[in-house]
C-alpha cells in the first residue's frame, strides 16, 4: 500500500509538471496548472500577489474576487519577507487583508515564487499540509519559471509591436513629407528657370550663377527626397518575386548609368535568381554609382562578381577608388550619413542597399583600405530551386 | 409537484398555481408528449419566470418516470440566466452581487452531450467561487442525439445551459460507489472528453485487456456499452472519492470517448462496483446531506442516468434508500429530480466538477 500511495505521488506530480509551460500566455499558464490543482487537492481558491513598488498587487486570482492593489506595510511584507520557500499558515487577519476573496478560516499554503511574487493556495477544510509543500516544490520551481517566461515573452511581444508601429509611423511620416515636400520644391525650381529664361542677357555673372546655385540645391533636395521616397517603400508592400537574369539586369543598369570613360567595369557571370527587378535594380545601381562616384584613380576599375554558397549567393563588387575607413563601416548604412559632402551624394543610398538586403533576408559588409579600394558582400537567400 | 396531463394550457395554469410568484424549475422526461414552444408560450403569456430541461427519465418521489413533468418552486430567486455556445466558450458570465451575510445556491442545467462542460463550470467558479452553493445536471436524450434539451423563457436550446441563483441555503452530498479494480493508469494523451491515449499505448488496448480479465466477458462490434457501464475510470483526487468518467462508445481508432472531459495526463482507475456498493453510496449520499442540513423544504436528486442502466431493477432500491433516510428525518419533504447525462456540484465547497455516474443529493432550505 506505501509503494502503491508512493506511485501515486510520483504519478500526480507528473500531471502537474505536465500542466506547466504549455502556453506562454500568463493567465493561460496560470489556469492550466492552478485549476488543476485546485480540482485535484480540493481547494477553494488560488492567487498570486506581487511586490510592485511599495504595493502589493494581485495579478491572478481564482476565484476573481477583488483585485489587491494594497500599500505594503510591515505587518503583510515582514510576514511574506520570512517565506524562503513555502509555509502553511492558519487564516489570520493579517493575510485575509491581501486575499481577493473574503476569508475567516481554513489554511493556507503560500509559495516564494522569486521574483514572481507569492502563491496562494486556500483550503476552507484545512486539507493543506507540510507533505503538501514538499511534494509541489519541484512543480511550484517550475511553475515560477513558466512565469518568468510568460513576462519575457510579453515584454518581447510588446517591444516587437511597438517597434512595428514605430517603423510604420516613421515610414508613413517619411512618405507624406517627401509629397508634400515636393510639391514647393517643383515650383521653387519652375520659378528659378522662368527667371533665367524671362531675363536672357539681362542678367549679370554673380546673378546667374546664384539662380544656377538654386536650381542645383533644388536638384540635390530633389534627389534626396526621392531617396526617402525609396526607403520608406521598401518593405511597405508585399513584393512580387519571379526569376530575374542578373546578366541582363546589370546589363540594363549600366546602360541607364553614365559611366565615364576612364572606368571601366568587369562582371563576372552572374545567375538567375528570384526576386523583383525594381528592387535588385536599385540595389546594384546604388552600389555601382558609389564604386563611381568615390573612384579618385586615373584608371578605374570595378570587379562585380558571385560565389555560389550554396545555401545562398555571395555577390560582391570591388573598386579600387578611395576606400572608407573602418570607424564608417556601419555607420554608412544609416540614412543621412555621409563619408563626404559632395553635391549628389544625398546619404540615403547605402540605406536603401541595406534594406533591400535585409528585405531578401540577406546580409550586407564591406572590406576597405583606404586609397587602395573598397569591397561591398551581400548575400541573397536562395530558394529550393536554387534562386535567390 | 408531478405533471402528467399533455395539455399546455392545464399544464402552465398548473405550474402557475404551484409556483405562485416565485420561479419554477421544470423537469421534463424525454419521452413526455408535449409542444415543448406552446408551453414556454403559455407559461410568458402568464407570467412564470422559469428555467428546465428535458431528461432521459425523472423522479417524483419513489417513481422514475419516462414521462412527465416535476416542477420545483425556486424560493427566493435572486437571477435566472441563459448561457449559450457552451461548446465554443463564446460567451460571458454575468456579473452578480452576493451580499455577504447571504446564503446562496446556484441551480444549473447544461447540455450533457455538448463539449466543453467543464470550461462552463470552472468560469460560473471563477465568478462566483465560494459566494454560492453549486448543483445541477447535464439534460440530454438517452439516444445521445444532441438536440435541444435547456429551456427558460427565452426558449429552448442545445449547446446552452440555463441557471438560477437563490437565495437559500443548501446541503449538498456527493457520492458513486464505485471502486477501483486496477490503476493508476495515465491518460497521456486526451481531447476534450475522447481519451486518444492511456500509459502511451492505444486506450481500448489496455481497458479492454483489464476488463475483459475482470468481466470474463469479450467485447465485440455492438456490446462496448453493455460491458463498459460497469467499468468507468475514476480520476484521482487528493483525499476524495474520485471523479468518474464513463466511457460510452469506442471510435475506429481505439480512442475511448467519454461523456465529460478529461486533461492530458490525468491519472485514472479502472473502476467497477456492484448494487451494493452503489446503493450503499446513494444512502451515503442523502445521510451526508442530511447530516449539515436544518429544515428543509425539498430535496432535488441528480442521479445519473447510467446508474440506472448498471443497476436495471435494483435501481429501485438504490432510490428507496435515499428518500427513506430522508424522509426519516424531514416529514414531508418533498423529493423530485432527474435522471442526467452528467452530475454538477463540487466536494467540500472546493472547485465546482463534472462527474458521472454519481448521485448529488440536494436539500433546499
Amino acid at each position: 500500500m506505501r509503494i502503491e500511495n508512493h506511485i501515486l505521488d510520483i504519478l500526480q506530480l507528473y500531471e502537474y509538471a505536465m500542466a506547466i509551460g504549455k502556453s506562454l500566455d500568463y493567465k493561460e499558464s496560470c489556469d492550466l496548472f492552478l485549476k488543476l490543482l485546485l480540482k485535484r487537492k480540493n481547494l477553494n481558491a488560488a492567487w498570486i500577489i506581487e511586490p510592485k513598488d511599495n504595493m502589493l498587487q494581485s495579478t491572478y486570482a481564482i476565484p476573481f474576487g477583488e483585485e489587491i492593489n494594497i500599500k505594503k506595510d510591515d505587518e503583510a511584507s515582514g510576514f511574506l519577507d520570512t517565506i524562503d520557500f513555502g509555509k502553511i499558515i492558519t487564516v489570520n487577519k493579517a493575510i485575509s487583508r491581501i486575499a481577493p476573496i473574503p476569508i475567516e478560516e481554513g489554511k493556507m499554503a503560500i509559495f516564494n515564487l522569486d521574483a514572481q511574487g507569492y502563491l496562494f493556495l486556500y483550503s476552507k477544510k484545512n486539507n493543506i499540509s507540510n507533505k503538501d509543500l514538499s511534494q509541489l516544490e519541484p512543480v511550484i520551481k517550475k511553475f515560477t519559471i513558466n512565469l518568468k517566461a510568460c513576462k519575457a515573452f510579453k515584454e518581447q511581444e510588446q517591444l516587437l509591436h511597438n517597434l512595428e508601429m514605430q517603423n510604420q509611423e516613421l515610414s508613413d511620416y517619411a512618405h507624406m513629407v517627401s509629397h508634400d515636400l515636393k510639391s514647393p520644391l517643383r515650383s521653387v525650381d519652375t520659378l528659378a528657370s522662368w527667371l533665367i529664361e524671362d531675363n536672357k542677357g539681362k542678367l549679370d555673372d554673380h546673378c546667374s550663377a546664384q539662380l544656377g546655385l538654386i536650381r542645383s540645391n533644388v536638384e540635390k533636395m530633389d534627389a534626396l527626397i526621392n531617396g526617402i521616397l525609396d526607403y520608406s517603400t521598401i518593405g511597405k508592400n508585399q513584393i512580387e518575386t519571379y526569376k530575374v537574369d542578373l546578366n541582363v539586369l546589370l546589363k540594363d543598369v549600366l546602360n541607364l548609368m553614365e559611366i565615364p570613360s576612364h572606368i571601366s567595369i568587369d562582371i563576372a557571370e552572374l545567375p538567375t535568381i528570384l526576386g523583383d527587378k525594381y528592387r535588385l535594380q536599385q540595389l546594384f545601381q546604388n552600389l555601382i554609382s558609389n564604386a563611381v562616384k568615390y573612384n579618385d584613380k586615373p584608371k578605374g576599375l570595378i570587379e562585380i562578381g558571385v560565389e555560389d554558397k550554396k545555401q545562398f549567393w555571395e555577390f560582391y563588387i570591388k573598386d579600387n577608388g578611395k576606400g572608407i575607413d573602418e570607424a564608417y563601416f556601419k555607420k554608412i548604412f544609416k540614412v543621412f550619413e555621409k563619408l563626404e559632402n559632395t553635391q549628389d551624394s544625398t546619404g540615403v543610398g547605402l540605406s536603401i542597399v541595406k534594406k533591400i538586403v535585409d528585405l531578401y533576408g540577406g546580409k550586407i559588409w564591406l572590406t576597405s583600405e583606404l586609397g587602395v579600394g573598397t569591397t561591398f558582400y551581400f548575400t541573397l537567400k536562395k530558394h529550393n530551386d536554387g534562386t535567390a | 409537484m408531478l405533471i402528467t396531463t399533455k395539455n399546455t394550457a392545464e399544464i402552465a395554469e398548473a405550474i402557475s398555481n404551484h409556483v405562485g410568484k416565485n420561479a419554477a424549475l421544470i423537469t421534463i422526461g424525454e419521452h413526455t408528449e408535449i409542444d415543448i414552444n406552446a408551453l414556454i408560450s403559455q407559461l410568458n403569456n402568464s407570467d412564470v419566470k422559469f428555467m428546465g430541461g428535458l431528461f432521459p427519465k425523472v423522479i417524483h418521489g419513489n417513481s422514475i418516470l419516462d414521462k412527465g413533468i416535476v416542477v420545483n418552486t425556486l424560493n427566493n430567486l435572486d437571477s435566472m440566466f441563459l448561457v449559450k455556445n457552451i461548446s465554443t466558450k463564446d460567451y460571458t458570465i454575468p456579473n452578480v452581487v452576493f451580499n455577504k451575510n447571504q446564503d446562496y445556491s446556484l441551480f444549473t442545467y447544461v447540455d450533457g452531450l455538448t463539449s466543453n462542460i467543464s470550461h462552463y463550470l470552472s468560469e460560473l467558479y471563477e465568478n462566483y467561487g465560494m459566494q454560492t452553493n453549486y448543483f445541477g445536471g447535464g439534460a440530454g436524450s438517452l439516444s445521445l442525439e444532441q438536440q435541444p434539451c435547456v429551456f427558460n423563457n427565452d426558449g429552448i436550446f442545445q449547446d446552452a445551459a440555463v441557471f438560477a441563483i437563490m437565495k437559500m441555503s443548501s446541503r449538498i452530498g456527493v457520492r458513486h460507489g464505485w471502486s477501483k479494480i486496477e490503476g493508476p493508469f495515465i491518460v497521456t494523451s486526451a481531447e476534450g472528453n475522447v481519451i486518444k491515449e492511456i500509459n502511451w499505448q492505444n486506450p481500448f488496448e489496455v481497458y479492454k485487456e483489464v476488463v475483459e480479465a475482470h468481466s470474463g466477458k469479450t467485447f465485440t462490434d455492438d456490446n462496448f456499452f453493455d460491458i463498459a457501464k460497469g467499468y468507468p475510470f475514476g480520476i484521482l483526487k487528493d483525499d476524495a472519492e474520485c471523479i468518474v468518467r464513463d466511457p460510452l462508445m469506442v471510435n475506429e481508432k481505439g480512442e475511448l470517448i467519454c461523456v465529460g472531459e478529461l486533461e492530458d495526463n490525468a491519472v485514472v482507475d479502472i473502476l467497477n462496483g456492484d448494487k451494493d456498493s452503489l446503493i450503499d453510496a446513494a444512502k451515503s449520499a442523502a445521510e451526508d446531506s442530511v447530516k449539515k442540513a436544518s429544515v428543509p423544504r425539498k430535496a432535488i436528486l441528480i442521479d445519473c442516468i447510467s446508474r440506472i442502466l448498471f443497476l436495471e431493477d435494483n435501481f429501485d432500491k438504490e432510490l428507496k434508500a435515499i428518500t427513506s433516510t430522508l424522509e426519516n428525518s424531514f416529514d414531508n419533504i418533498s423529493i423530485g429530480g432527474a435522471l442526467t447525462l452528467g452530475e454538477i456540484s463540487s466536494y467540500g465547497e472546493g472547485f465546482l466538477e463534472f462527474y458521472n455516474k454519481t448521485i448529488v443529493v440536494g436539500l433546499f432550505e
